[in-house]
């Protein structure tokens, strides 16, 4: 077994575009006023899925490690998407942040960063269980 | 990609919003002003905002997408708005004009009240992006603690 394995890795990566999403919404909320700016979002949970490959779907089977990951792309290449919100109602002046949406998004994602890191405290638990950390 | 920026930015807005309150503010005193150093009554302030990236390092900006997409807001400029001054009939006013006529700033103090509950709540919106921002920098410190 790898020790890095796919959870410990998926986890990692969803950290990482969560703290992306909040860096976006903070930019949201900050120019909630500014004219002409649109709000801005993330999508990563499809890539993620796509590189977890939880069924074994998505990816093709390499059998060197010089073959290209096609496919499921492994979690090193993930590209999320960044782009303005096109469902924003645009106000007069051409603003289109929504505050009351911007705060739930971002309660959302807080909640499920905190799990994040939780579940990858109980990962690391479990591993230093098992190679003897606790005694 | 580090949380510091998601902060930045949340400060950026506070500055901006208190920048706008103390042009309300300003705006609500002079409401009665017919004086001013320029001369004539007080003109209206408004503060106009403009996005920024919120990296202005160029190897940052290189790093990707996000980097262009996340703004900073800030007070682009304070302008001094035009509006005609309200002419009230006051022929002992010190500033009145030859017909007896008071240049006021017409300034509707509703209005600059209902601008301050906004700048306000986007204050306290800011703050509470902080907030979650700080909370997850913490929260990132309890990674592999136990």
């Amino acid at each position: 077994m790898d020790i890095e394995d796919k959870t410990l890795k998926a986890l990692a990566t969803s950290l990482k575009f969560r703290q992306m999403r909040q860096e976006l919404i903070s930019s949201n909320i900050a120019n909630a006023e500014t004219p002409g700016y649109k709000a801005k979002r993330i999508d990563f949970e499809e890539a993620l899925a796509r590189a977890l490959d939880v069924d074994g779907q998505m990816g093709m089977d390499s059998n060197d490690s010089e073959h290209y990951d096609v496919g499921s792309g492994g979690f090193n290449n993930l590209e999320p998407k960044i782009y303005n919100d096109p469902n924003g109602i645009v106000s007069e002046n051409g603003n289109t942040v929504d505050k009351d949406d911007e705060m739930a998004k971002m309660a959302e994602n807080k909640i499920l960063y905190d799990a994040s890191v939780q579940l990858l405290n109980k990962k690391l638990g479990l591993m230093k269980y098992i190679i003897g950390g606790e005694r | 990609m580090d949380v510091l920026t998601s902060l930045k930015i949340s400060s950026s807005g506070l500055a901006a919003n208190k920048k706008r309150m103390a042009a309300i503010s300003s705006n609500i005193a002079n409401a009665q002003t017919t004086r001013t150093a320029e001369g004539g009554p007080y003109r209206k302030k408004e503060v106009v905002f403009g996005s920024e990236p919120a990296r202005d390092n160029f190897s940052d900006i290189l790093e990707g997408e996000l980097e262009e997409m996340a703004q900073k807001v800030h007070a682009t400029e304070v302008i001094s708005t035009n509006k005609p001054p309200i002419l009230k009939y006051e022929p002992g006013h010190p500033d009145a004009n030859d017909k007896g006529y008071v240049a006021y700033p017409d300034i509707n103090v509703m209005e600059e009240m209902a601008n301050m509950i906004s700048a306000s709540r986007n204050y306290e919106a800011n703050i509470s992006a902080f907030n979650t921002a700080k909370g997850m920098a913490v929260k990132a410190l309890e990674i592999g603690r136990n």
